[in-house]
């Protein structure tokens, strides 16, 4: 398992910390969805800090902020108020070019629907993130192999995603975000269509991936699941209220 | 990556079949009719033989005499030809003869239709043929009113089957020519080259022919240089005051011009203003077709594009996701579009190739001989190409610029 301290563990908010080597730290985050007539606050003053090799889940019931959370700590979504560092690297000044290299080099995706581009087989979707790193197809072709044998795939590589079970589909999403080898994962209710044994089984990989190095930050709605991982982050009303 | 993307516009292509089929039909279909439409128009104006000096030639095909309430318009006479527009200075060599008509001759019994033409030497001068037996008659020949001919090979199977046509003799319109030489079919749309017979323009019956200011003749005035085509036809106009009228209570003045081969198709086609073809407006009218034309599945390819482009917006958000950026995913859009254009490009040039094939064969336009003009065609695939690409870049450049949270919302696999 993780390689945290009891008092890790047991973090529920983190207070902003001006120092600290941190893979992921929010300060102060505020998202606020404005349309022409309501504005509707997502998240509230989020102060949180990931550490280097942590396995955090994020918990809380529909609407609570934790897809936008993970959103903004992906730089898929940029906060309306505070500061997001990854890797010890303040990103608000970043353009949105720079935020697509940083996504590409930095964090791995996996999402709840999977998100497998159906008209590419597994292996050329597994290859998406290599693609714009400009490195030589031979390569990539390598790394995005090796990506299959770690989720156990790599007999499929040729099949297409409608070829494939839900919980294979998943672990070649899991190979497409790892593929890069990037030291963040972030992963949106991975098991939320997924049977209760496919979804042990892809956690399980998150949990061998965590080992080996990676950052993983985890929404769920699966208190079994979650119960696993080293720290639970618990939202309400896009307040962090644990 | 480009693989990557040539790739995945394949299985796209596949997966929308109903809408790469619009596409490439659109696309091929534009092609293939600009095809034969500049077949048609090359083979009419370029100097193709046996009018291999159609560019520095000028025709006088059209006069008109005006008088009190009167007036007659239409092919000069011989006379007029004759007496008035000999010695042009920049002008080479001048030859005049008549349109190409029916003339029948009995082959067994059965009728032969032929489409005959009276010369005079320098035609033959003028205009390339290619004599596949024999040769063409000269000043002496026409100068006695030799009954020679010049036959077209359809011409020599129809009146004589497989005997050598040279040497035979035949009978038309009541006279009777001895064929002394064979030349390859004219297509029909070669204008003052094309028949299936040529014979001295002297053998014409009386010599009323030899007077008339106006009548059944064309004259060919092959200049030095297209640039003299201006002094030409300032001599032309000179000379026209000084025309003799024939008939002087009817007709007071001659008019007309020499023209080139576009400006009297122009006059065909709109008229004249003031005996002047209207060429600037004909290009005009046909520049505007062929863009109206190109223009409905241009359109129609843009739409087509931006609703396929629509559909993969949980695809632009996934590749957003990984890292690419706006310019990764307008580069990938457009050689989607690109593939799609050059795919049309090529089916559009089978099929052209097929069409022309088929109109060539069919009979419909007399010895046509059409070909594909690649440079025309070049210019149509650019044409393609170029719109591909401004119907992809666009929404794939709207598209790529979504907000990646949104995009991955608008849909889900």
């Amino acid at each position: 398992m993780s390689t945290l301290s009891p008092a890790a563990h047991t973090a529920v908010a983190d207070p902003p910390r001006p120092n600290g080597h941190a893979a992921i730290r929010l300060t102060g985050v505020e998202k606020i969805h404005r349309t022409d007539r309501i504005e509707t606050v997502a998240l509230n003053q989020i102060h949180l800090a990931v550490e280097a090799r942590e396995f955090l889940s994020v918990m809380g019931p529909s609407g609570s902020g934790k897809s936008t959370l993970l959103n903004v700590i992906g730089l898929l979504d940029r906060p309306s108020k505070g500061t997001v560092e990854i890797g010890g690297q303040s990103v608000g000044a970043l353009s949105d070019r720079e935020l697509a290299a940083k996504r590409n080099l930095d964090i791995g995706f996996v999402f709840q629907t999977f998100h497998l581009i159906q008209d590419l087989n597994v292996l050329d979707n597994v290859e998406i993130p290599l693609l714009y790193r400009q490195l030589p197809s031979g390569k990539r072709r390598v790394m995005a192999q090796e990506a299959l044998e770690r989720v156990g795939l790599s007999a499929r590589t040729a099949h297409f995603p409608s070829q494939l079970s839900g919980g294979q589909r998943q672990r070649v999403a899991i190979a497409r975000a790892i593929v890069g080898r990037p030291s963040i994962l972030l992963a949106d209710e991975p098991t939320g269509n997924l049977d209760s044994q496919m979804g042990d089984e892809i956690i399980a990989i998150l949990e061998e991936l965590n080992r080996d190095g990676t950052t993983v930050v985890m929404v769920t709605h699966d208190q079994r699941l979650a119960s696993r991982t080293a720290r639970i982050v618990r939202l309400f009303d896009g307040r962090q209220v644990e | 990556m480009l693989t990557n993307y040539l790739k995945l516009a394949y299985k796209v292509l596949l997966r929308r079949k109903f809408f790469t089929f619009v596409s490439l039909f659109g696309t091929s279909v534009t092609l293939l009719v600009l095809m034969i439409a500049s077949a048609m128009l090359d083979h009419t104006f370029a100097p193709l033989p046996p009018e291999v000096r159609l560019d520095r030639t000028l025709h006088v095909t059209y006069m008109a005499m005006r008088g009190e309430g009167n007036e007659w318009s239409g092919s000069p006479g011989y006379g007029f030809l004759d007496r008035y527009c000999r010695g042009i200075p920049h002008v080479e060599r001048m030859s005049v003869f008549t349109g190409a008509h029916g003339a029948s001759s009995f082959v067994g019994g059965e009728k032969v239709v032929s489409q005959l033409r009276h010369t005079d030497a320098e035609y033959w001068s003028i205009l390339d043929f290619d004599f596949v037996a024999g040769q063409a008659y000269g000043e002496s020949e026409v100068a006695d009113g030799s009954h020679v001919a010049v036959i077209s090979e359809a011409a020599a199977r129809n009146l004589f089957g497989d005997r050598a046509a040279v040497g035979q003799s035949f009978e038309t319109r009541g006279q009777t020519f001895r064929v002394i030489g064979v030349v390859r079919n004219v297509p029909r749309m070669r204008e003052t080259a094309f028949a299936d017979i040529w014979v001295p323009v002297t053998t014409l019956p009386s010599d009323v022919w030899k007077t008339g200011l106006m009548g059944d003749f064309n004259a060919m005035l092959l200049a030095d240089s297209p640039r003299n085509f201006r002094a030409i036809r300032a001599e032309f106009a000179a000379r026209l005051p000084h025309v003799v009228m024939t008939e002087p209570d009817r007709y007071k003045t001659m008019s007309g011009s020499p023209r080139t081969r576009l400006e009297d198709i122009a006059a065909d086609a709109i008229g004249t203003k003031d005996d002047m073809p209207q060429t600037g407006l004909f290009i005009g009218v046909l520049v505007l077709l062929a863009l109206l034309f190109m223009l409905l599945p241009a359109i129609n390819l843009v739409n087509m594009n931006i609703s396929r482009i629509f559909e993969r917006v949980p695809e632009i958000g996934v590749r957003k996701a990984f890292g690419a950026s706006t310019g990764h995913l307008v580069g990938q859009f457009i050689v989607e579009n690109i593939v799609l254009a050059v795919l049309g490009g090529a089916i559009g040039f089978l099929l052209s190739l097929w069409a022309l094939q088929l109109i060539n064969g069919s009979g419909l336009i007399t010895n046509a001989d059409f070909q594909v003009n690649p440079r025309i065609f070049l210019y149509g695939l650019g044409l393609s190409v170029f719109f591909g690409v401004l119907s992809g870049a666009y929404p794939a450049w709207r598209m790529a610029r979504l907000d990646p949270v949104e995009a991955l919302r608008g849909g889900h696999r």
